[in-house]
């Protein structure tokens, strides 16, 4: 490729989220800055620090640690410790008794800035399946696109059991998602003992995008913006989670942590279609329908966690 | 004969009249193309992709198309509505469609600022 070409190639791939462009004009240059005002700059900082240093007299919420008296700082800690432990400990879906028939609650929530839907399956049952889920069934409450395909030949990606059938082999993405005697298991390792064992127990196994570990966030490889759904695991609670609005897999996956989740892997987000039924019957869809028709036309193994009322 | 856009790849190709183009969304590394009856299309094209061969096929009439951050490219004719602090841009012809999609902030701002000089 020449450099000229390699030239064109960044000018349309190199865009962030502020900019627009009329396509077939070049961007206008930047504003020149006004110079900086050295005096007006020193004259705030001098402000500021005259700011500071009344807060640190007069209010002690302001000071330092290393300011505080022992038993001040130790109380702040404890109190932060104490509603950590709280909201930890809360669980997210609501109790509900074992007569009333499977449904999904589907409940809305902000964090950092970002909207996030919750699909929280109560009296329901998840496996996996491949091919498209039958909307007809009454006993299915929940669909959505699990592990992901090559483009090339539609394969799965990674590791993949259904009813104790291995259909695929591999490591490509650390995040597992087991279901053996209808414990859920979701976790992230290299090599995972609960592939053979879903093999001999009849289970299913993905594998899927890590993204937090034992709480912790964990880094992934791609960068771009994209509508992002997760399995979840919050101390023994799973539900599903997406995202409204297009995140990175680094800002969706902080998001998942600050919900206090403890363990979760991606599914296939963007357009990909899916769906879930909340307790009145009522059908809530998400992803592109017409994103459903072109699986369907394509060779592509297209497997879905799919939860079933008990 | 007004100029059609011709996306192709090696197996299809998707031959449409630019004013029958509301939107394109980016997908990641596929792209959809809504259209004015409604129809979407799956496009294995990235969206910088679709940008250029816009601007190669239509020449200055791609002017019609406006990109708006990494994953979207509109027909600025069918800009019918601009709400920049819950951050929606509503397309519509006001008669048969109306589609509202998300953008920034900073970028809704640009637009608005770029309609009013312009109308």
């Amino acid at each position: 490729m020449s450099r000229l070409s390699q030239y064109a190639d960044d000018f349309f791939e190199d865009f962030n989220d502020d900019q627009i462009r009329v396509i077939g004009q070049p961007e206008k240059p930047d504003k020149p800055r006004s110079p900086m005002r050295w005096d007006v700059l020193m004259w705030i900082m001098v402000l500021i620090g005259i700011g500071y240093l009344t807060c640190l007299l007069v209010e002690p919420d302001f000071r330092p640690d290393w300011m505080k008296t022992k038993v001040e700082s130790e109380e702040t800690v404890t109190q932060a410790e104490e509603t950590n432990t709280k909201q930890q400990e809360q669980e997210i879906g609501t109790a509900v008794g074992t007569s009333t028939p499977g449904f999904m609650e589907i409940r809305d929530t902000l964090i950092n800035d970002i909207p996030l839907k919750l699909y929280i399956p109560y009296n329901a049952d998840m496996t996996l399946q491949i091919g498209e889920t039958d909307m007809q069934d009454p006993a299915i409450i929940f669909s959505a696109h699990a592990a992901d395909v090559r483009a090339d030949n539609g394969a799965i990606v990674g590791a993949f059991v259904l009813k104790g059938k291995p259909l695929s082999w591999g490591l490509s993405k650390k995040g597992f998602c087991a279901v053996i005697d209808g414990q859920v298991t979701i976790g992230m390792a290299d090599n995972s003992p609960l592939f053979e064992e879903a093999t001999e127990k009849g289970g299913y196994f993905f594998r899927q995008y890590p993204l937090v570990s034992d709480g912790a966030l964990v880094e992934n490889e791609p960068k771009g913006k994209s509508i992002r759904r997760a399995i979840c695991d919050r101390n023994g609670e799973i539900f599903m989670v997406e995202c409204l609005s297009r995140e990175s897999y680094h800002d969706f996956a902080q998001a998942l942590v600050d919900l206090h989740v403890t363990q979760a892997i991606s599914l296939v987000g963007s357009s990909a279609y899916g769906w879930a039924v909340d307790h009145e019957g009522q059908l809530h869809e998400f992803g592109l329908q017409s994103n459903r028709s072109f699986y369907r036309k394509s060779k592509y193994q297209i497997s879905h966690v799919v939860w079933r009322k008990r | 004969m007004r100029k059609q856009l011709v996306i192709s790849t090696s197996t299809e190709l998707v031959r449409i009249a630019p004013d029958h183009v509301v939107y394109i969304s980016s997908d990641g590394n596929y792209s959809t193309l809504v259209q004015t009856d409604g129809g979407t299309r799956i496009l294995t094209h990235q969206l910088g992709q679709l940008e250029k061969l816009i601007s190669n096929q239509l020449g200055k009439e791609s002017s019609l198309f406006i990109r708006i951050g990494k994953s979207l490219i509109i027909n600025r004719s069918f800009i019918y509505y601009i709400n920049i602090a819950k951050q929606k841009l509503t397309l519509s012809d006001v008669e048969r469609f109306d589609y509202t999609v998300t953008a920034s902030k900073e970028a809704l701002k640009q637009l608005k600022e770029l309609i009013e000089k312009e109308d």
